[in-house]
């Protein structure tokens, strides 16, 4: 086990200050919502849905691998990002600005 | 018109970066897949476009849903009354 | 294999769920009012019918409180907090045994969680790629016939 897995809810939330784009944060455990901060303080809608999320995203299997299949889940809206990961019965969340808007053709 | 779906995820799997994809209805039956993404996978994938739907107010704002990994990222998105899955795995 | 709701199973959870959790240290006290229904001396030769009826006689009086005889039986504080100590110790060992329910209501993603959450965005290039995917899907649904000669998400670009 990493030593990041000792990172205490304040160094995460100061880190999360930190993201150069965030609109604000949600620091949320099971009993609620622990932190929050810009656009995101006090949204417990938010909240609400992005656990829901977490717990089905969470039963997502890949053939052949035990483990969840990936460590952040994002959800990319038309004026910004919602970046989404957990840890130590934490869920985090980071409202972001999109940093791309130009249009690549594929 | 099945086979008009089935073309198209052939079609999308000859891109070398994807490696899986689905077509799934409204209440997470399959329509159609390929590569990793299977049978089991649509009822999730149903339910986590459903849920992000929840995180506008606007109707027209159609949420993608990515989970990402080191080795490669599943992408959701609906459109109407379908909703798609692509893994692609990181170039 | 049994069918859904067996009642065999069902009532063998409610005989655990309703079984005392501490089992009654002094059975001489058990009956305050003197109604004994299971009298030690059971003939030896008892038929299946007796030992159904024993069954369902001891069933009864465990289901039974009697309010009336509640009276006489009285406890010394010190009683009362010896088996306060004695429930919270045997719950202490069952809880420990449980299943941790909520630490699998939530998976550990990273153990880096603000690292994870402030590196690159996917690429819009992939949200556009899977919209068009997603597009195309569904007009093969909806029998639409699709001339795909210009894009079918188009970008707006806001001033």
């Amino acid at each position: 086990m990493s030593t990041g897995s000792l990172q205490t809810t304040a160094a995460v939330t100061a880190g999360l200050e930190r993201i150069p784009d965030q609109l604000g944060y949600l620091v949320i455990s099971e009993d609620g919502v622990l932190a929050s901060s810009g656009e995101l303080e006090n949204d417990e809608h938010t909240a609400g849905v992005m656990m829901q999320m977490v717990r089905t995203a969470s039963r997502f299997r890949l053939a052949g691998l035990a483990d969840v299949p990936f460590k952040r889940m994002s959800v990319i809206l038309e004026d910004f990002v919602f970046t989404v990961t957990a840890s130590g019965q934490k869920v985090f969340v980071v409202k972001r600005q999109h940093n791309q808007q130009e249009p690549i053709s594929v | 018109m099945e086979s008009t779906l089935e073309q198209h995820l052939d079609d999308t799997m000859k891109n070398p970066a994807v490696v899986g994809v689905l077509c799934t209805d409204e209440q997470g039956h399959n329509l159609a897949c390929r590569g990793s993404l299977s049978d089991e996978h649509g009822g999730v994938v149903s339910v986590l476009a459903k849920q992000a739907a929840a995180l506008t107010r606007d109707p027209t704002d159609t949420p993608t849903v990515c989970l990402e990994s080191d080795s490669g990222t599943i992408l959701v998105r609906s459109h109407g009354t379908v909703t798609v899955a692509v893994h692609k795995i990181s170039s | 294999m049994g069918c859904c709701y067996s009642s065999d199973n069902e009532s063998a959870d409610q005989d655990n769920e309703r079984k005392p959790l501490i089992t009654h240290p002094n059975p001489v006290s058990k009956p305050p009012n003197g109604t004994d229904w299971i009298t030690p001396t059971v003939p030896s030769a008892r038929t299946d019918e007796q030992a159904l009826l024993t069954s369902i006689l001891t069933k009864t009086a465990q289901n039974i409180i009697d309010v009336s005889a509640a009276d006489s039986v009285m406890m010394e504080q010190h009683e009362y907090m010896d088996k306060a100590r004695q429930y919270s110790t045997k719950l202490t060992v069952l809880s420990s045994s449980m299943p941790q329910t909520k630490g699998l209501a939530l998976p550990s993603l990273t153990s880096q969680p603000h690292q994870v959450l402030a590196s690159d965005l996917v690429p819009y290039s992939d949200v556009q790629q899977v919209s068009k995917i997603a597009a195309y899907a569904f007009s093969a649904i909806s029998q639409i016939k699709v001339d795909a000669k210009e894009e079918l998400v188009v970008q707006f670009v806001i001033p």
